[in-house]
């Protein structure tokens, strides 16, 4: 039996890691790895397409794959190629995500039970998509869930639009199939058409014809420099790091200034080519090709955009996601049966998922060339509190061995990347920081400190949950147990403590040295002195004891709501310096995490004949006895 | 008496009056929306009694309008807590060595409450734009104003007299010291718009003299911003006197500033231009700016740094020296802090905060303490803990 549990867990284990690790390579005949990989400048950092297809598609879709009529999935860079090469049957992918799309009164467009919509089916309805979004406020905190949703309808169409055309001018098929036709008559063409204009402009003879097929040219041209979205045209060797790099419409203007035609926007033209063609061979050659000339011209990145598509690919996140349920559910059974042998998959089992987060930290620390910087945005806050939880739970299910540990570190892991998640539907999760919080000493210090601080809080939040929920609903729960688990809180309190001052104090000293005070009252800085008070509070009820088990028990469940505050209700507020993730759904979450904690605090307060469990009822028996005793004496 | 130590030496004290702190920093961050935090800052943490009103803007406003909550301000809270450490550390505590890393922490944050204070009192913010090339040598405040009179007839210098904007109060006449000249108010404005009158309409104004008069200018009164990026324009009516003389009304507002041609007061053979300005500081020294860049990510508009070069030019030239300003890298320069606040100008201007806080200090030491008090502290329960594991 033993045995079986054991082989049993290995195997779930093993087939959810592997699923990341397959989706490493894909089966189809063209290089999709290789063209996934093929670099682009978006916000400030040298990136793979194959980012920009996936952040896209989670703008558009709120997931990384698309899902066809027919049923075929589709990985983010198939869509990009398709969306890229061959418009015509992307624009049939239903990959517009609508929540309600009976609510927008465009009648004809909502079908039964779907969520997905193509470019084709928006289509008829743009003029009008478009009218309702001029209607809409401009102020985006006043819009209402119905002018969000047209928002970002338009919003999500006019990036499909512009992402279209990041890698050649689109048009009909006849356009696309000679796209290197295209170019060589325009490059042609310049010279002859430049000096037409002159003759125009100095009022002398010149060729209408031939001038208006050249202006035509350029017309078209600058209007794609406005359009296309993707900076994928590297400037010539030698490359400087810091210069920009340009859109494919603004690289053909360029050459009329005489210079050459960057080999890149050929190889996409011919790229394309080959695909519409169904001509892998030459596809994957060109490819080839391409991303020779890119490690070339940056050695340097290689490496940085080969690994961030593997970690796209691999989502660790997801994957540490999934372990934590598997360890959550592994030790609730082993409280109804096979105790030792499921704890001790538990303990295995969440060492194995806290050491994949931790991948994915590091991950994006060499991605961002950040070391030693977990936290830059609030994604990645919610990243790291989990992963500071986990590490904590791991130790005290290390110390205590009863599962407690285990069961809420994955408990408050899964939440927490869940919410990040959600976050990450914004957009690229790893934008480049503004010029004041561009300081990796400081990010590394100050805000990993206090977020480590979140951790703990919530960590000691969910096993004051635990107390409570055991205490009142389980026959179990004994003095022990209770005794335990409230060391377990106030150890761990102490280090949030410890951590939201240190936090706190580093925040003070960065803004002393970047804008002359040591504290202003901003509303993060509030915050995080709300979670230290809150600390502050509990130790001295302890110590005091003004508060016993339940009380104490009551306080750290209180911490979880100044800590949720302090994440991310003072984002909400929308004031202040840190302001940095305005989130509006967010506020209904909050507030149902707040009523939830306050329930729980509700049911922590209950009178102690309800406590079903032991220690709730030898509690009761010595409160009647005090009672008794007290009317006795009077 | 005893029993008032008691109280005061109290542990329940200390948690009732952390949980009234948590209060007042929960409604003071709310209030931010509608104040502005440096507003706030004065209702709540600068106050002895706060009160929140529920907001305007919030929904239920109709039914909630009456609901006010008040509680301690930061002063009393802050003053309560510090009495609070004190007594109990007379009363109950004994110094041990397995004390120690509470005494630490406790003296930290005596230090910490004393500096904040001393902050709150002492410390002054202003601001100094410089152009590139050129020079500044002095900063202005973006609050407060004063009114001045500058005789510029000597050829080296001129004399600056300045009454702070405090001061004007209707009906109150003032004397302008070393002048002949004295003021008095006819109405402030702490806030207001100017206009030029449109054609044809009535200008009803006090003003007698200056631009009022020959621009046709009107005042209309406005409620007073409190977000961080307002500016107000502090209006007035002045007239002056030369010994019981009137010499006129003028209208002065930091609006009508140097852009415009300067208001002259004429008394018998000396002039002085008065005007309303931003209250400014001088310094025995100039700061001039060399060059402002403002680089930004490659292909974003992304800011990843703003830097100053800068000159100082200092009376004693022996104080003179080069220096960088940049984000995150302050300079320090005769017990003031310049630091890289702003930009305008399409980058050609550079504005700087000057920080003038004798207790910068203060703090850093007290933090010191206070993160090795609980370290010596949880760490001494930590090493019990695994002791009583083993």
């Amino acid at each position: 039996m033993k045995k079986l549990i054991y082989i049993i867990i290995f195997g779930i284990t093993a087939s959810v890691v592997l699923s990341g690790l397959r989706s490493f390579k894909s089966d189809s005949e063209y290089d999709l790895e290789s063209f996934a990989e093929l670099p682009v400048q978006v916000g400030g950092r040298i990136k793979p397409l194959d980012s920009v297809a996936r952040n896209t598609l989670l703008l558009l879709s709120g997931r990384q794959k698309v899902v066809t009529a027919e049923g075929t999935e589709l990985s983010p860079i198939q869509w990009f190629m398709d969306l890229t090469m061959r418009p015509e049957i992307a624009d049939n992918y239903p990959i517009f995500k609508i929540e309600f799309p009976d609510d927008l009164g465009l009648a004809g467009l909502a079908k039964e039970g779907e969520r997905y919509y193509s470019f084709n089916e928006l289509l008829p309805f743009s003029e009008e998509l478009r009218k309702l979004h001029s209607e809409v406020d401009p102020e985006p905190k006043k819009r209402s869930a119905y002018d969000n949703q047209i928002v970002d309808i338009n919003n999500g169409l006019m990036r499909y639009h512009r992402i279209m055309h990041s890698l050649h001018p689109i048009g009909g098929a006849d356009r696309l199939d000679k796209l290197d036709e295209e170019y060589q008559s325009y490059v042609l063409m310049i010279t002859p058409g430049m000096a037409e204009l002159r003759k125009q402009q100095a009022g002398q003879d010149y060729d209408a014809d031939r001038l208006n097929r050249f202006i035509a040219f350029a017309d078209d041209y600058l209007k794609l420099s406005q359009t296309a979205l993707l900076r994928v045209v590297p400037p010539p060797a030698p490359i400087d790091p810091l210069e920009d790099w340009k859109n494919i419409g603004l690289e053909l203007l360029d050459v009329m200034k005489g210079d050459a035609l960057s080999p890149y926007v050929t190889s996409y033209a011919s790229l394309t080519m080959d695909y519409r063609a169904g001509n892998a061979d030459a596809f994957n050659q060109k490819v080839a090709e391409l991303r020779q000339r890119f490690i070339a011209d940056f050695p340097n990145s290689i490496g940085r955009v080969h690994f961030e598509r593997l970690f796209n690919a691999f989502q660790p996140f997801y994957i540490a996601m999934q372990l934590y349920v598997l360890v959550f559910l592994i030790v609730c059974i082993s409280w109804l049966r096979w105790p030792q042998e499921l704890s001790r998959c538990a303990f295995w089992l969440i060492l194995l998922a806290f050491g994949i987060h931790t991948f994915g930290l590091l991950s994006r620390m060499y991605i961002q060339e950040r070391y030693g910087v977990f936290v830059t945005n609030l994604y990645s806050s919610a990243v790291f509190v989990g992963w500071g939880a986990v590490l904590l739970g791991a130790l005290i299910e290390k110390f205590y061995k009863n599962g407690i540990g285990a069961a809420m570190a994955s408990l408050v892991g899964f939440c927490t990347l869940i919410v990040a998640h959600h976050l990450s539907m914004s957009g690229d999760t790893m934008e480049m920081m503004r010029a004041v919080l561009d300081s990796n000493f400081w990010l590394a210090t100050h805000v990993t400190v206090i977020t480590f601080g979140y951790s703990a809080m919530f960590l000691a939040g969910a096993l004051a949950l635990v107390f409570v929920a055991f205490g009142v609903f389980s026959r179990k729960f004994n003095k022990e147990t209770a005794r335990s688990l409230s060391a377990m809180v106030y150890g761990i309190t102490c280090f949030a403590t410890l951590f939201s001052l240190v936090g706190t104090i580093l925040g003070g000293i960065w803004a002393d040295q970047s804008w002359g005070r040591f504290w202003g009252w901003d509303p993060k800085e509030n915050g995080a002195l709300m979670i230290v008070v809150m600390g502050a509070i509990f130790l001295h009820a302890r110590w005091g004891g003004i508060c016993r088990e339940r009380g104490l028990m009551s306080l750290a469940i209180c911490g979880n709501i100044i800590t949720a505050w302090s994440w991310f209700g003072t984002n909400l507020l929308g004031v202040g310096l840190h302001s940095y993730g305005f989130t509006d759904s967010g506020f209904y979450w909050l507030l149902a995490f707040w009523s939830s904690q306050c329930i729980f605090i509700a049911t922590a307060l209950l009178p102690w004949r309800y406590w079903r469990s032991e220690f709730g009822q030898s509690n009761y028996r010595k409160q009647r006895k005090r009672i008794l005793i007290a009317a006795e004496d009077a | 008496m005893k029993s008032l130590f008691q109280f005061f030496s109290s542990l329940k004290l200390t948690v009732v009056l952390l949980a009234f702190s948590m209060m007042l920093i929960f409604f003071g961050t709310l209030d931010q929306v509608q104040y502005g935090i440096w507003h706030t800052q004065q209702l709540y943490f600068e106050s002895f009694i706060a009160v929140w009103a529920y907001p305007e803007q919030a929904a239920g406003y109709d039914q909630l309008f009456w609901l006010r909550i008040p509680m301690p301000g930061g002063y009393l809270l802050g003053g309560l807590l510090f009495i609070n450490l004190l007594a109990a550390h007379f009363t109950r505590f004994k110094m041990t060595w397995q004390k120690s890393g509470i005494f630490l922490g406790h003296f930290g944050l005596i230090l910490l409450l004393v500096s904040e204070l001393m902050t709150d009192l002492l410390s002054k913010e202003s601001q100094m734009p410089v152009d590139e090339g050129g020079r500044s040598n002095y900063s202005q405040s973006h609050r407060a104003n004063e009114l001045v009179l500058i005789d510029r007839s000597h050829p080296d210098y001129d004399s600056v007299h300045a009454i702070p904007a405090s001061l004007l109060k209707p009906g109150k006449p003032i004397e302008v010291p070393n002048t002949p000249l004295s003021i008095r108010t006819v109405s402030y404005y702490p806030n207001a718009t100017i206009g030029r009158a449109t054609n044809g309409a009535p200008t009803e104004s006090p003003a007698t003299r200056g631009a009022a008069v020959k621009m046709g200018i009107v005042v209309t009164p406005q409620p007073v911003g409190y977000a961080d990026n307002d500016i107000n324009t502090a209006t007035a009516y002045v007239e002056v006197f030369q010994g019981e003389e009137s010499l006129g009304t003028w209208l002065v507002s930091n609006v009508i500033d140097e852009r415009f041609p300067p208001q002259m007061v004429e008394a018998g053979n000396s002039k002085w231009e008065i005007a309303l300005r931003f209250q400014r500081q001088y310094y025995p020294f100039e700061i001039e700016l060399i060059d402002f860049s403002h680089d930004k990510y490659p292909g974003t508009e992304i800011p990843y740094n703003y830097s100053s070069e800068v000159k100082i030019h200092h009376q004693d030239s022996t104080k003179n020296q080069k220096a960088l300003i940049y984000m995150n890298h302050p300079l320090r320069y005769e017990g003031l802090t310049f630091y890289q606040a702003s930009f305008a100008n399409q980058d050609r201007t550079s504005i700087f905060q000057v920080v003038r806080n004798p207790g910068w200090l203060l703090p850093y030491i007290s933090v010191l303490l206070m993160g090795l008090g609980m370290c010596v502290q949880f760490g001494m329960h930590f090493v019990k803990f695994l002791r009583k594991r083993q």
